[in-house]
């Protein structure tokens, strides 16, 4: 079992396929050539019988042999008298005769010449079956390891009669049926062996091109894993488990490439946005170093801009910390909430961000979803702020629900009538630290391009969806669609 | 003080835009310019830069790509149309080779990737100045009849020729760059034994005393001492 398992899977399959074809082969095979053997031995008999019927009919039945009885009656002769003649009449060149009479005893054997077969000695058991009325007693022999067919054929004094008086005992040799069932036999084996080739080519062929592919596959998977993320196994189109593992395996690499390729930029990303504040820090440390720190007023204004930057550093290091926490759903607490009192609660303190544009609450029905309050709190927070953000003052912010279908859910969405999205950005916005083309002027500098990735981990993380419609001058919609349960 | 450019005084000092939006970089670029010697304007918005950039004649400007209302490369693009040939520095926060062509192509005269050091700037304005000829930075200076040759890195008093370590040298240099600027110690540190030597800052004194008996500096001293604080040049006084 160990040697067979430390074969590859090419060997084992074709041998398994070979092994189970020649079984199946040899079953048939077998099957067949009994079967021809019974057919071509039951002929054989059928034709002793027809053969011998009109021999025997004419020699007992026949008018001339008839003798005269005493009552002037015609007579049979008796058999003891026809026997001789009729055993050499039933004796050919493959076939000899042997009369016994009513008890069994031999009354003549047909063998002259040296060619005809050795009659075979009489087995009582069947010589008594035939004596009996038995027509169809047929059994073989071998005598020196050659093969003959006896058949016994009672004789009747007339068609039909009861009346048996003798049995005629056929021995017949079977050497050239042997010879036709040894060549069938022969050319069985032939073609079995052929098929079994055949079947072992196809069969490795099969096995193998399927293999090969599996190599393919094996070879891909290596280049990958060299970081050659590139590589796709890339089978030609097909649809059986082999080109739907790789299909699938390409589609799992797309996946990974793609979920890479994502954390490559965000980490670009994130150190781009490091080196802003880094670069600031470097040079204004550089720069007291080189002597502005002996003038005092100059040297506030540095420290003071290094404080920002730092400030800067560890809110951007806050929300990256955010941001992985909420990667992870292990953290979220789920509670039952009422979405009317939680939006009532949280309306206000949306209002403090803004308070010069105007917020309006679209309650939609009054329904209970199960959320974790912190997090969502926090998804509003951040697309409150970036709504106020976009609007000019005496703007208008709608912060709403509404049932949903399809999954069974709630749609909660932030939307406002400023100015807009540019449509090239769209696509990017949820992206880690994307900025549009139309930043703005963040006097602030406390946009860290990650509010919005927060807002769609958060929602991810609730299994719900983020969507955004967006008209360049007539506002920005976002859309959370949160499932039930 | 954002959002409004400066202008400073100094005839005869390198005249240097500085066009940057992030205000803290902008801040130490203006101020250690200024300090270093060159007179700064410092901008925050591009288009506003680029009026100052037509309407002045600058020596350098240090441009910065990513700005809100108007990028680098346009700017850069914009002045060279109008036919100015003043030097160009570009900041870029991208490594990216291509945004150094695109920058190069667009017509700045050289990068400088963020994060940058300070003392890598000053030396390629320095060298951008050169190259442009518009502004030549002194190879010799002369004072209280000591001559320093900057590329020979001779000293003579008198014509006598001064044998100086070249830490007594870069000393002297910096007196002599900046004649009546008090050094402190830790500034004399730092500019000439480098940002990362840790020490006690006494090694100032041992070396400026060795200076000045070389230089024969008897009272009233050319380099003077002001007591706990550091060291100054007055080449006027003593002679």
């Amino acid at each position: 079992m160990k040697t067979w398992s430390r074969l590859s899977l090419r060997l084992r399959l074709t041998l398994l396929f070979v092994g189970v074809l020649a079984i199946l082969l040899s079953v048939m095979g077998w099957v067949f050539y009994q079967d021809a053997r019974d057919l071509l031995v039951e002929t054989t008999a059928a034709h002793l019988r027809a053969r011998a019927k009109p021999i025997i009919e004419h020699w007992l039945y026949g008018k001339p042999l008839l003798t005269t009885g005493k009552q002037g009656t015609p007579k049979h002769r008796p058999l003891k008298e026809i026997a001789p003649f009729l055993a050499r009449d039933l004796t050919s060149r493959n076939t000899t005769a042997l009369i016994l009479d009513e008890r069994g005893r031999r009354l003549a054997d047909g063998k002259r010449l040296p060619e005809e077969p050795d009659s075979a000695p009489p087995v009582p058991r069947y010589v008594r079956q035939a004596l009996k009325g038995k027509n169809e007693v047929t059994y073989e022999i071998r005598r020196d390891s050659l093969p003959f067919l006896v058949v016994l054929i009672p004789l009747r004094t007339s068609p039909g009669s009861r009346n048996i008086v003798g049995v005629v005992q056929l021995t017949s040799s079977l050497a050239s049926v042997e010879k036709t069932l040894a060549r069938h036999g022969l050319m069985l084996a032939g073609m079995a062996f052929l098929a079994l080739l055949a079947g072992s080519i196809l069969g490795l062929l099969v096995v193998s091109s399927s293999l090969d592919e599996l190599k393919t596959m094996v070879s891909t998977c290596r280049a990958i894993a060299d970081g050659n993320l590139g590589r796709r196994v890339a089978l030609p189109e097909r649809k059986d488990e082999i080109g739907q593992l790789a299909h699938a395996f390409d589609g799992m690499v797309d996946r990974l490439a793609e979920t890479m390729g994502a954390q490559r930029r965000f980490i670009a990303n994130a150190a781009h946005e490091l080196r802003t504040p880094l670069t600031a820090l470097q040079g204004s440390l550089e720069v007291l170093l080189r002597g502005v720190q002996d003038d005092p007023a100059a040297a506030a204004r540095l420290i003071q801009g290094m404080y920002r930057e730092v400030t800067k550093l560890s809110r951007l290091c806050e929300r990256l910390l955010d941001l992985s926490r909420m990667e992870g759903v292990g953290s979220l607490h789920k509670q039952p909430i009422a979405l009317r009192d939680f939006f009532e609660g949280l309306l206000p303190q949306l209002e403090r961000l803004a308070p010069d544009r105007e917020w309006v609450l679209d309650a939609g029905p009054h329904v209970t979803l199960q959320f974790d309050p912190e997090m969502f709190r926090q998804v509003f927070f951040n697309l409150a702020q970036n709504a106020a953000q976009h609007t000019a003052p005496g703007g208008r912010i709608v912060v709403g629900w509404r049932l949903a279908t399809r999954p069974e859910g709630v749609t909660l969405y932030v939307s406002d009538d400023g100015e807009g999205i540019d449509p090239e950005d769209l696509p990017h916005i949820f992206e880690p630290f994307y900025r549009g083309r139309t930043r703005g002027t963040d006097e602030t500098g406390s946009g860290t391009g990650l509010g919005l990735s927060i807002v769609k981990a958060i929602v991810t993380a609730h299994g719900g969806k983020v969507e955004v419609q967006s008209v360049p001058g007539k506002g920005t919609k976002i859309i959370l669609s949160v499932p039930f349960g | 003080m954002e959002g409004k450019e400066r202008k400073l005084e100094g005839a005869g000092k390198p005249r240097v835009l500085v066009i940057e939006d992030e205000p803290t970089i902008l801040e130490f670029l203006e101020t250690g310019l200024r300090y270093e010697g060159y007179a700064p304007t410092a901008v925050r918005e591009g288009k506003r830069g680029l009026e100052l950039a037509l309407e002045e004649a600058f020596d350098v400007i240090i441009l910065d790509i990513m700005l809100p209302d108007m990028d680098g490369f346009e700017i850069c693009r914009r002045i060279r149309e109008r036919g100015e040939t003043v030097s160009i520095l570009m900041l870029t926060a991208k490594k990216e080779i291509e945004d150094r062509v695109t920058g190069l192509d667009a017509g700045a005269d050289d990068y400088l990737t963020k994060p940058f050091s300070f003392k890598e700037l000053l030396a390629r304005l320095r060298a951008l100045l050169r190259r442009s000829g518009r502004y030549r930075e002194p190879v010799e200076f002369r004072a209280a009849g000591i001559t320093l040759n900057v590329e020979t890195r001779e000293v003579r008093r008198e014509g006598n020729l001064l044998s100086l370590t070249p830490t007594e040298f870069e000393l002297l240099k910096m007196f002599m760059q900046h004649p009546r600027r008090v050094f402190t110690r830790e500034t004399l540190l730092n500019r000439v034994w480098g940002y990362h030597y840790i020490g006690d800052a006494n090694i100032v004194d041992v070396h400026v005393s060795h200076l000045r008996e070389k230089l024969g500096d008897k009272p009233p001293r050319l380099i003077r001492t002001h007591y706990g604080v550091g060291y100054s040049f007055h080449p006027e006084e003593a002679a």
